[in-house]
């Protein structure tokens, strides 16, 4: 998993270099009270869109075949809550 | 089994093997969405993803000028073959050109040589897991070219990375295509398209373009992919 360090990089395959390291991951600089997301089950159909759209892999399949989200993991982006189609996400404040 | 158990989300592997301890990448990064799908594609395929290697897209023969210094990933294949997937945020140049945003490189990979190539967009999941798992398998080199939204260079609420990438195909300004041995096929074709002013309207990163210069880029649009439909019928008959 090297890359050219030779050639100037741009911004993008920088970050690229970072993400799939096998380094830490750094701590995630969110914002003071970040939005997580949060599921509405009797309106989830369980079409697992959300679970395919989040970028961070954070939303996983419950036992009971509904979805959850990491909250370490999620990092607050809103996708899920945008892509489900029934409206069972919702973004909100969790301690 | 019930009723949702049909759903075709159901039907894909759940086990993560996408680095499942978190990664450094933007909240909502396009390129961090194409690349899990691309693992998930990839997942029961024995394709050896450690020996996967980074790079940037070479330009000229093989890429477009729009790819060149976007990072392609390279997985070796049976043989000396290789599947090449550009991961392509538009970031090359600090201003957004109409050169960044036609893509030649997967007609460009056609013609040197790579038996499959294909435009894919993580707005369309399946799509794009069956455009690498068919480039995998291809009997040779193989290009995939994901376009890959970015929140913060583009200019856009990044709840809207699908959003914007679901656009960029719905306005043809990305059509999803596969070139297969030569042969085009377009792969979503939507009913009714999208103005490219709807798909500019939306990100700041087009704020400084002048109604002309949409208008022109609209023009060329259409023109190209009225160039795609008939190369793809021309394959029908
Ligand atoms: S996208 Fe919505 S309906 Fe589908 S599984 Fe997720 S929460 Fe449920
Ligand atoms: S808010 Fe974003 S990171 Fe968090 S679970 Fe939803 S899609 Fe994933």
């Amino acid at each position: 998993m090297a890359t050219k360090s030779s050639k100037q990089m741009t911004a993008v395959s920088k970050l690229l270099d970072q993400l799939i390291k096998d380094g830490k991951v750094e701590a995630f600089a969110a914002a003071e009270k970040p939005l997580k997301p949060v599921w509405d089950k009797l309106v989830c159909a369980r079409c697992a869109l959300c679970y395919l759209y989040c970028p961070d892999a954070a939303i996983s399949r419950q036992d009971d075949g509904y979805f959850d989200a990491d909250r370490d993991l999620c990092k607050s982006c809103g996708i899920c809550h945008r892509e489900c189609w029934f409206g069972a996400i919702s973004m909100q404040e969790v301690e | 089994m019930d009723t949702y158990t049909l759903f075709a989300g159901q039907f894909l592997p759940f086990n993560e093997r996408y680095l499942p301890g978190g990664h450094n990448a933007c909240a909502g990064s396009g390129t961090a969405l194409a690349l899990r799908h691309v693992y998930k594609a990839l997942e029961d395929k024995n394709a050896d993803l450690a020996q996967a290697r980074w790079d940037e897209t070479p330009a000229g023969m093989f890429a477009g000028r729009e790819a060149a210094g976007a990072p392609v990933l390279i997985i070796p294949k049976a043989g000396e073959n290789r599947l090449y997937i550009c991961l392509d945020a538009e970031a090359a140049e600090k201003k957004i050109s109409p050169e960044q945003l036609i893509k030649k490189s997967p007609a460009k990979a056609a013609a040197s040589g790579c038996l499959y190539c294909a435009t894919a967009s993580p707005s369309h999941p399946f799509d794009l897991i069956e455009k690498v798992r068919r480039g995998w398998s291809a009997a040779g080199a193989a290009y995939i070219h994901i376009l890959c939204p970015c929140p913060t260079a583009w200019g856009f609420e990044m709840e809207n990375t699908v959003r914007i990438a679901r656009m960029a195909v719905e306005s043809r300004i990305f059509p999803l295509y596969e070139i297969a041995e030569g042969h085009y096929n377009i792969t979503v074709e939507g009913v009714r398209p999208r103005t490219v002013a709807d798909y500019a309207g939306r990100q700041a990163r087009f704020a400084s373009w002048k109604k002309a210069q949409i208008a022109a880029l609209q023009e060329q649009t259409d023109k190209l992919y009225a160039q795609l439909q008939a190369s793809a019928a021309r394959e029908m008959n």
